[in-house]
C-alpha cells in the first residue's frame, strides 16, 4: 500500500475554483479521461450538493500489457462521489476505480477549500491510496502508480498554464512517496496512464 | 462564424459512456452548469430546472451501463443502495 499526499493553491476565490473543477473534463492534461457521466444528483437536508459520477478512462495500453493484465479491456471505469457545500465554501470528492479491483485500487480524496490566510485564494489537498494485488509484481506497480502521482502533480504545479494564466504553487507538501520519475520504456509509460487522478493532472480552466 | 463558434464549443465538450446519450448529457450538463454558478453557489439550491433532462439522460446512461456491464451496481449514494438501476427515479 502506498499514501501520497499533496498540496496546491489556486489563485482565485473558491466559488471561481469550483466552477471550473466542476467543468473539468476534458481536460487537456489529461486526455485520458474520454466520458463523464452523472450517474446521481441530489441536494441533501443541509443543503450540500451530491453527485455520483462514472469516468471513463482510456489506457492506450500495448497488447502485450494488456495480455499481461488478462483483459480485453482497454478502458477503466472510476467512480466519484462529490459533495459541495456553499454554506461552508468546500467541495469533497472521493474516487476509486470499479474495474481491476482484483488487481489494483485507487483511492482519492479532494477538499477545495478557501485558503485559511487568503480570502481570494483557494486550497486543493489531495490524498491517494493504492494497493495492489498479487505478489511481487505488485510493490513494483505501487512504487510505479504513486511515483506517476507524483511526478504528474509536480507537472502540474510548474506548468505556467494556458493563456498566460499562471496556476504556480504557493506551497507543496508531498509525504510518503518521493521518487522522481525515471526514464521509462513505452510499455511502462502506458501502464502509468491507467491512474487517473482527478486533481494531480488538471489545469482547470478558470473562466474571464 | 456561428458554426465556428458551435464547432468550437463542441470540441471542448465531453463524451457519455453511452453513444447515444451523448447529446443528452451535454444539453443537461449545460443547463446543470447555469444551474450550479447562477444559483446554487449563490445560495439557492430549491428549484432544480434540470430534472427532467436529467431523468431521460439518466435512463440513457443506465441502460448503456448494463450493456456494457459496468460494475456499478449496489452503489451507496447518499445512504440509499441502489440494487436496480432500472428502478431509479
Amino acid at each position: 500500500m502506498r499514501i501520497w499526499s499533496c498540496e496546491h493553491v489556486f489563485g482565485h476565490p473558491w466559488d471561481t475554483v469550483i466552477k471550473a473543477a466542476m467543468r473539468k473534463y476534458p481536460n487537456p492534461m489529461n486526455p485520458s479521461v474520454v466520458g463523464v457521466d452523472v450517474l446521481e444528483r441530489a441536494v441533501d437536508g443541509r443543503g450540500r450538493l451530491h453527485s455520483l459520477r462514472l469516468l471513463s478512462t482510456e489506457w492506450g495500453l500495448p497488447g502485450l500489457v494488456t495480455a499481461i493484465l488478462g483483459t480485453s479491456r482497454t478502458l477503466t471505469y472510476i467512480k466519484e462521489h462529490s459533495v459541495v457545500d456553499p454554506a461552508e465554501k468546500k467541495m469533497e470528492l472521493f474516487s476509486t476505480n470499479v474495474t481491476l479491483r482484483n488487481l489494483v485500487s485507487v483511492n482519492e480524496r479532494l477538499v477545495y477549500a478557501p485558503h485559511p490566510e487568503h480570502p481570494g485564494k483557494t486550497v486543493l489537498t489531495q490524498e491517494a491510496v493504492i494497493s495492489v494485488e498479487g505478489t511481487g509484481l505488485g510493490r513494483y506497480l505501487e512504487s510505479l502508480m504513486a511515483s506517476t502521482i507524483s511526478s504528474n502533480a509536480r507537472k502540474l504545479l510548474t506548468n505556467g498554464g494556458r493563456g498566460g494564466r499562471r496556476r504556480a504553487a504557493r506551497r507543496q507538501a508531498q509525504k510518503g512517496v518521493g521518487e522522481d520519475a525515471p526514464a521509462l520504456p513505452v510499455w511502462e509509460r502506458s501502464l502509468r496512464l491507467c491512474l487517473h487522478c482527478p486533481g494531480t493532472r488538471e489545469a482547470l480552466r478558470i473562466p474571464p | 462564424m456561428t458554426s465556428e463558434r458551435a464547432s468550437v464549443a463542441t470540441a471542448f465538450a465531453m463524451n457519455s459512456v453511452g453513444e447515444a446519450c451523448t447529446d443528452m448529457k451535454r444539453e443537461y450538463d449545460q443547463c446543470f452548469n447555469r444551474w450550479f454558478a447562477e444559483k446554487f453557489l449563490k445560495g439557492d439550491g430549491s428549484g432544480d430546472p434540470c430534472t427532467d433532462l436529467f431523468k431521460r439522460y439518466q435512463q440513457c446512461v443506465q441502460k448503456a451501463i448494463k450493456e456494457k456491464e459496468i460494475p456499478i451496481e449496489g452503489l451507496e449514494f447518499m445512504g440509499h443502495g441502489k440494487e436496480k438501476p432500472e428502478n431509479s427515479s
